[in-house]
């Protein structure tokens, strides 16, 4: 697949020569990609390719030094509105990152009445329906250290859906879930793909990777090393460093 | 010619006018503000300076009755503000008050630094248990323990006998200081202090209250210990027209009269009858103290004090905390000093640094708006924040950064961030360190006895003076600072309870 020189409007994110720099080390090394609306892309790679990097720079909690990054149309710079910007770009964390001090249906309903000012009673009701369609709607009252990990994975999932966003971003979503648990997330992120929510997954479960993969980026370096499918990717890696990759995960 | 005539007459009205107000204002000293002669005194000095009766705003004595009849001479409304002695000196410098009148002997050395004018003849007396051979020298206190009031010029006197004995290769006579003249005999009372220093009129008073356990055992003449003087600021003029109205107080023998009243007249022998001893611990005087108002307006003032300064301590903090955990810049520096200087400094000396020295370079804090509570208050929070700002610290870098991650990356702003999510928080963690200190500060406040801050301790110590029944005033101030602590304590504790988002055992017990 060839992209243009210049970033489409029609793509949900398009992404051309997005570069990151930490001091000296390149983080991020011209990375260009477009992205469709209610795709689910999962991005691999070994420690340190700057995967993490890559989907923070997406909702602009890490700035990105040069290239353009496009989403629905609009250049994302200095001079973007972040809480407009945030509304539309969703994230969930590794570790959920939940806010420990208010219940699951609080959690869920604090972004919307401070960002968007919407009255308490409207948000709560659109947050207990977002925690039903999770399937954690008894849960509501509860604190998150009252909730098992899963519980939690879809507490963090259903923040994320009360602002309504376009794409998700998530950051190892499976990390620290046994196998039943990960079976869920697949079904929850399929559900958001079916409503046309653009999904972008940072992961190191290739198992996941491959339930879930519209398309893989492998990163490695900074650089996208490949962008195929699931089937072509796990089979028959183009790129010699994803097949070092693969290898080295098979071996664990 | 008839309007120059007319002018002349005007002319004249006015000049007459004036020259009677400035004649009339001639005869006020410089430093009668306002109609209002300020006075400080060290209220525990029976019969001369106390509080008389368990409310510590009366205060009676020969002196008090003094300042009365002096600013009545003068035409002005009295205001006497009580302090520790030692806090008295520098108050007058400051010009905190025009005059100290609280049983002070007239000296050399005194008068190099201030004016004084002699008011009443007294005596230095060296007291003892009753019983306690009398002595005809200070030499023969050589070796002994004499307790002397902190800030009288009775510790020079000592200095001197000492430098002589020295010379005679004998021991020195060791010196306890107390800072207040009760204490003072009362370590004679418990032998911990061979004799004391006081002067006459206050033994007398003392063999009364003490049903006769201290006596005198000597009396020096030394002409630096003759006469009880009314101090002022050095001003000639000033001196001049307080000497005329203590000489016109006398000629109306007001001061006599007043001798009279305090039983300090000429028949100043120990012939008083001798009360009753007072039992070892009186529970009805306990209860009384501990239900008095005094008490309860020293506690109440104790409270308000701590909880005023640790308030303003906070506000003071958060921002001082932030900017300190924030990233490094020019004002970094500043801050850290900040919080060094003051966390550094004794907190009894930052409270008479504001108080005493401060009005010294800035002439505006000599106003009577720069009130002792005000001065305590600015001290305290201060003092305080300085904690505060470390425990605010610490509390906000233990809120996980993936917190504020969380909230930005759902498009909060950064004050919702601090608002909603990372102070909520922080103050779980901050809590009961905060507690803490809080009760840490609430004992603190003693210390503003010696800015002359009528909180409980000060309040305990006056009647103290004024009754001599320690342990059961002492246990009663105990009480008192127990009952808030413990009831902050169980405000801490009520608190943490609603925290259950933060125990897993008792969200599970919560959840079950």
């Amino acid at each position: 697949m060839t992209l243009n020189r210049l970033p489409d409007p029609e793509k949900r994110l398009s992404i051309r020569d997005l570069s990151k720099l930490y001091n000296e080390f390149v983080a991020l090394d011209h990375i260009s990609l477009d992205i469709e609306q209610g795709e689910k892309i999962v991005v691999l790679g070994p420690s340190g390719s700057g995967k993490s990097t890559f989907i923070r720079c997406l909702n602009r909690i890490e700035p990105h030094d040069s290239g353009v990054l496009m989403i629905d149309g609009k250049i994302i710079d200095q001079k973007t509105d972040l809480t407009e910007l945030r509304g539309r770009v969703g994230m969930v964390f590794q570790n959920y990152n939940l806010f420990p001090h208010l219940t699951v249906l609080e959690n869920c309903a604090v972004a919307p009445r401070l960002v968007r000012s919407i009255p308490r009673g409207q948000a709560e009701d659109t947050a207990r329906r977002i925690l039903a369609q999770v399937g954690i709607a008894e849960q509501a009252s509860k604190y998150p250290i009252q909730l098992s990990g899963g519980q939690q994975q879809r507490v963090a999932i259903a923040r994320a859906l009360c602002m309504d966003p376009e794409i998700i971003l998530f950051d190892e979503p499976t990390a620290a879930l046994d196998p039943e648990a990960i079976s869920g997330v697949v079904l929850i992120i399929n559900d958001l793909a079916a409503q046309g929510i653009t999904t972008v997954c940072v992961t190191h479960e290739m198992g996941f990777a491959r339930r879930i993969a519209d398309r893989i980026v492998f990163m490695d370096k900074g650089r996208v090393q490949e962008i195929t499918p699931p089937e072509e990717f796990f089979t028959a890696p183009r790129s010699a460093r994803a097949h070092a990759f693969l290898n080295e995960m098979i071996r664990f | 010619m008839r309007r120059a005539g007319l002018l002349g007459v005007l002319t004249a009205g006015l000049v007459t006018m004036f020259a009677t107000i400035s004649a009339w204002a001639e005869a006020l000293p410089s430093f009668a503000a306002n109609g209002t002669l300020t006075v400080c005194t060290n209220p525990t000095l029976p019969p001369m300076t106390f509080v008389n009766g368990a409310e510590a705003s009366a205060l009676a004595g020969f002196d008090v009755d003094l300042v009365r009849e002096i600013a009545g001479v003068w035409n002005l409304r009295p205001d006497i503000v009580q302090m520790d002695f030692e806090g008295m000196f520098p108050s007058l410098s400051a010009g905190r008050c025009g005059m100290v009148i609280s049983g002070v002997m007239r000296q050399a050395t005194r008068e190099r630094n201030f004016d004084a004018i002699p008011y009443y003849e007294s005596s230095m007396v060296v007291i003892a248990r009753t019983g306690t051979p009398k002595i005809s020298s200070f030499s023969e206190l050589s070796g002994q323990t004499v307790a002397i009031e902190t800030g009288t010029s009775y510790g020079r006197l000592i200095d001197i006998e000492n430098t002589a004995l020295a010379a005679h290769g004998k021991p020195p006579i060791r010196v306890q200081l107390y800072p207040s003249e009760d204490q003072v005999i009362q370590q004679v009372l418990l032998g911990r202090a061979h004799a004391a220093m006081s002067q006459d009129v206050e033994v007398l008073y003392r063999r009364q209250q003490l049903g006769g356990k201290v006596t005198t055992i000597f009396k020096p003449d030394i002409p630096d210990f003759h006469d009880f003087a009314i101090y002022i600021r050095k001003d000639a003029v000033d001196k001049a027209r307080l000497e005329h109205a203590v000489e016109e107080l006398r000629r109306r023998g007001t001061l006599t009269a007043l001798a009279h009243k305090w039983n300090i007249g000429d028949t100043l022998e120990e012939t008083a009858p001798a009360r009753g001893a007072p039992s070892r611990f009186d529970v009805q005087t306990f209860l009384s103290a501990l239900t008095s108002r005094a008490f309860f307006k020293g506690a109440a003032m104790t409270l308000i004090m701590a909880l005023l300064s640790h308030v303003t301590a906070i506000a003071i903090s958060i921002p001082i905390a932030l900017a300190l955990n924030g990233r490094r810049s020019l004002i970094h520096p500043v801050l850290s000093a900040y919080v060094a200087v003051f966390r550094g400094a004794p907190t009894l000396l930052q409270l008479l640094f504001i108080w005493n020295a401060l009005p010294q370079f800035l002439p505006v804090f000599r106003e009577s708006w720069f009130t002792p509570f005000l001065a305590a208050w600015i001290s305290l929070s201060i003092n305080e924040s300085a904690y505060q700002v470390e425990i605010n610290r610490a509390a906000l870098r233990a809120v996980d950064r993936g917190q504020s991650l969380a909230a930005e990356a759902l498009g909060m702003k950064k004050s919702h961030v601090y608002w909603h999510i990372v102070f909520p928080q922080a103050l779980r963690i901050a809590l009961p360190p905060t507690i803490n200190d809080f009760i840490s500060l609430l004992k603190t406040t003693s210390l503003a006895s010696v800015i002359s801050l009528q909180e409980l301790l000060a309040v305990t110590q006056i009647q103290v003076a004024r009754t001599f029944q320690f342990t059961e005033y002492y246990s009663a101030a105990l009480v008192w600072y127990l009952g808030i602590v413990f009831f902050f304590l169980y405000v801490q504790n009520r608190i943490e309870r609603r925290f259950t988002w933060a125990d897993r055992d008792k969200a599970a017990a919560h959840d079950a």
